[in-house]
């Protein structure tokens, strides 16, 4: 009530509304050990699910554990699983088909995102409405998207193959966008770039909102084209979040699992087979419980080293 | 340079007419500012020369060539904003280089280099040409803003308010460069702002304007000690005009019709005074340093002038008051001459 509660610690004011017995023992503690106190429980949950698992998953890449067979003596193999890996021409496969995946979907998104944006911020007549439009594929699960464009791509019956040979002419049936080797890596690049050019355009949107109007008039007085104002200005300036966009789909599709997994399971043969889909293959199909670890700490590495490579330069351009 | 002429310009948004009927011209070399207050149509009629805006009947010309129609890229203006409207992303050497590099003009990069070398020189930023845009002072940012116009040679120079997100001390430095500058260079400047002393110190001329309308143009002088109507008369001063009701002050002859009375400082005679010759009594004084602000009241109206500060007034003493040719206006605000 007085001036000194106005400069009482925390542990003494926690303590006032304390039974006292409870408050005796509050009393004695110092505001950082009661931060400690408070943070704990959240801390405990991420050792137990995230840093702990982390840390066997690592010990168990060393080893040839199995899952289907716990009570098999655990035997240390040292880096065994890492060079088996790195020497297999499956893998390496896999590698490129995530590298595929990942590079056509993320620059296609990336153009078409921007385009999209760019066209919206004309702030059209009914351009709200056609934003929330755009944005609905992506506010739908990836499991429903995988099912429904199975559907879709289905030769006879899909929508897909109506729509491609009423334009062309043609047997519907004649090519199978998920049973062909040569159009299954397409088939899931354009499902992708349906979902998830929406998202690319939100962000771009918002780059593209945060330019004054006053910079764009200026330019115009300078005698600045549209082409110059675009390239000198827009792009510029939109920078950082472009990146920011491009960060989030590389990372997200790099893990890529649901939606694949559901249109082709990796098929045909392994055309579609990502880096993911081959690590859920070994790991709970073969069951090699040891080598799958090893496959997830360098996926894990990857996308890790990648990421911070890229952050690092996001920063650059956003100091400029 | 060149002369601008604006003749019966007007320009709606919507249901508002920003700028009703507009005449104005600027003479070659002349450096014309636009006051009011905000809202009154100064920056729309800014917009309209530079052609940010299309208006919506009236005729623009710059240097006898009508420009109603044309784009800001084809009319030859340079425009600097209130807000810092650098490129960011560029040094403030390229900021300066932007206008030059356009295709449309083709200026060599030899060219280039001397006139930037040239015009920050004149506005003290030679030594910070290779920061990007983003490291500059907000006083640095608006002379590249303002350097940006200069190393143009444009047939005007817009600038709307462009010393009004800058600090007081600073305000005062780049008011007298930028009036050395515009010497210097010959320049035709249309310049707005709300700030009286900007005004009253750069401009050759000034337009005050009201609801879109401009209500009197003419020196610093004529607009100051001959107001067309109350609303110009309010607007220079330090502190602001009195208005007060004829007869409450004893003055001379009051003329024939007049209803109210400006009273500047330099209008006011005051004394000390007590008994029934103190006619209001001294409510406030602010001290200024150099001056104080002396607020009186006189029955229910309120008074405030300039007094010495050597001038022995203290709170709660009466005052005789006398007017020396004050300003009259009739009912409808208008001024009235004579009196005395």
């Amino acid at each position: 009530m007085t001036e000194t509660s106005a400069k009482a610690s925390i542990a003494d004011r926690v303590a006032e509304a304390t039974p006292p017995t409870v408050a005796r023992r509050v009393r004695s503690l110092s505001d950082r050990a009661i931060a400690w106190l408070f943070i704990s429980p959240t801390i405990a949950l991420l050792l137990a699910i995230n840093i702990f698992p982390l840390f066997w998953t690592i010990y168990l890449s060393f080893t040839s554990y199995k899952a289907n067979r716990p009570n098999a003596p655990i035997v240390w193999l040292g880096t065994t699983h890492y060079e088996n890996i790195l020497s297999d021409p499956d893998i390496w496969h896999s590698m490129q088909v995530t590298a595929h995946f990942v590079f056509w979907t993320v620059a296609i998104e990336t153009v078409l995102g921007f385009a999209l944006a760019y066209l919206i911020d004309r702030r059209f007549r009914g351009h709200a409405f056609w934003t929330t439009v755009i944005l609905i594929p992506m506010m739908l699960s990836p499991a429903v998207v995988g099912n429904f464009w199975k559907f879709i791509y289905q030769p006879q019956i899909g929508l897909f193959n109506y729509a491609i040979t009423f334009f062309t002419g043609g047997d519907p049936a004649a090519f199978q966008m998920l049973g062909e080797v040569s159009l299954a890596p397409w088939a899931i690049v354009l499902v992708d770039v349906w979902m998830w050019t929406p998202y690319v355009m939100l962000i771009c949107l918002a780059g593209l909102r945060s330019i004054p109007d006053y910079i764009y008039e200026a330019a115009e007085v300078d005698r600045a084209s549209r082409w110059r104002q675009f390239w000198s200005i827009t792009v510029p300036m939109a920078l950082p979040f472009i990146m920011l966009a491009v960060l989030f789909r590389g990372i997200e599709n790099f893990k890529m699992f649901d939606m694949v997994n559901l249109l082709t399971g990796g098929g045909p043969g392994s055309t579609t087979e990502t880096a993911s889909i081959t690590l859920k293959r070994e790991a709970f199909e073969s069951w090699k419980t040891g080598y799958s670890s090893a496959l997830a700490i360098i996926l894990f590495v990857a996308v890790f080293g990648l990421a911070n490579i890229y952050v690092k330069a996001l920063n650059r351009v956003k100091q400029r | 340079m060149a002369e601008v002429a604006l003749s019966g310009v007007t320009k709606r948004f919507r249901t508002v007419t920003a700028v009703d009927g507009l005449d104005l011209t600027v003479a070659d070399g002349e450096f014309l500012v636009l006051l009011g207050p905000t809202g009154a149509g100064k920056t729309t009629t800014l917009r309209l020369v530079a052609g940010l805006e299309r208006a919506d009947s009236g005729t623009v010309r710059i240097g006898g060539h009508d420009v109603t129609t044309l784009d800001p890229s084809s009319r030859d203006v340079a425009f600097v904003f209130q807000q810092y409207s650098l490129y960011p992303h560029l040094t403030a050497y390229d900021n300066l280089a932007f206008p030059l590099r356009s295709p449309a003009r083709r200026v060599p990069e030899a060219e280039i280099s001397q006139r930037i070398e040239e015009i920050a020189t004149m506005l003290r930023i030679a030594g910070k040409l290779q920061n990007r845009a983003t490291q500059l002072s907000g006083g640095e940012m608006q002379r590249v803003a303002i350097g940006r116009a200069l190393v143009r040679r444009p047939s005007i120079y817009l600038m709307d308010e462009p010393l009004s997100s800058l600090d007081a001390k600073l305000r005062a430095d780049l008011r007298l460069e930028l009036k050395r500058i515009q010497g210097e260079l010959g320049a035709t400047v249309l310049y707005v702002t709300h700030d009286q002393t900007e005004a009253m110190t750069m401009a050759n001329r000034i337009g005050v304007i009201e609801n879109g309308r401009l209500i009197q143009v003419g020196t610093p002088r004529e607009i100051y000690t001959e107001p067309r109507n109350v609303y110009v008369a309010t607007r220079l001063g330090q502190p602001a005009i009195n208005l007060l009701p004829a007869g409450l002050v004893p003055n001379g002859a009051v003329p024939a019709g007049a209803r109210t009375v400006g009273a500047r400082t330099e209008h006011f005679r005051i004394k000390k005074a007590a008994g029934d010759a103190a006619v209001g009594r001294v409510e406030w004084i602010e001290h200024l340093g150099d001056q104080n602000h002396l607020h009186v009241a006189v029955g229910d109206q309120k008074i405030v002038t300039l007094v010495d500060p050597d001038a022995r007034l203290e709170r709660g003493d009466g005052i005789s008051l006398a007017l020396v040719d004050p300003l009259y206006f009739d009912a409808a605000g208008n001024r009235i001459r004579g009196g005395g």
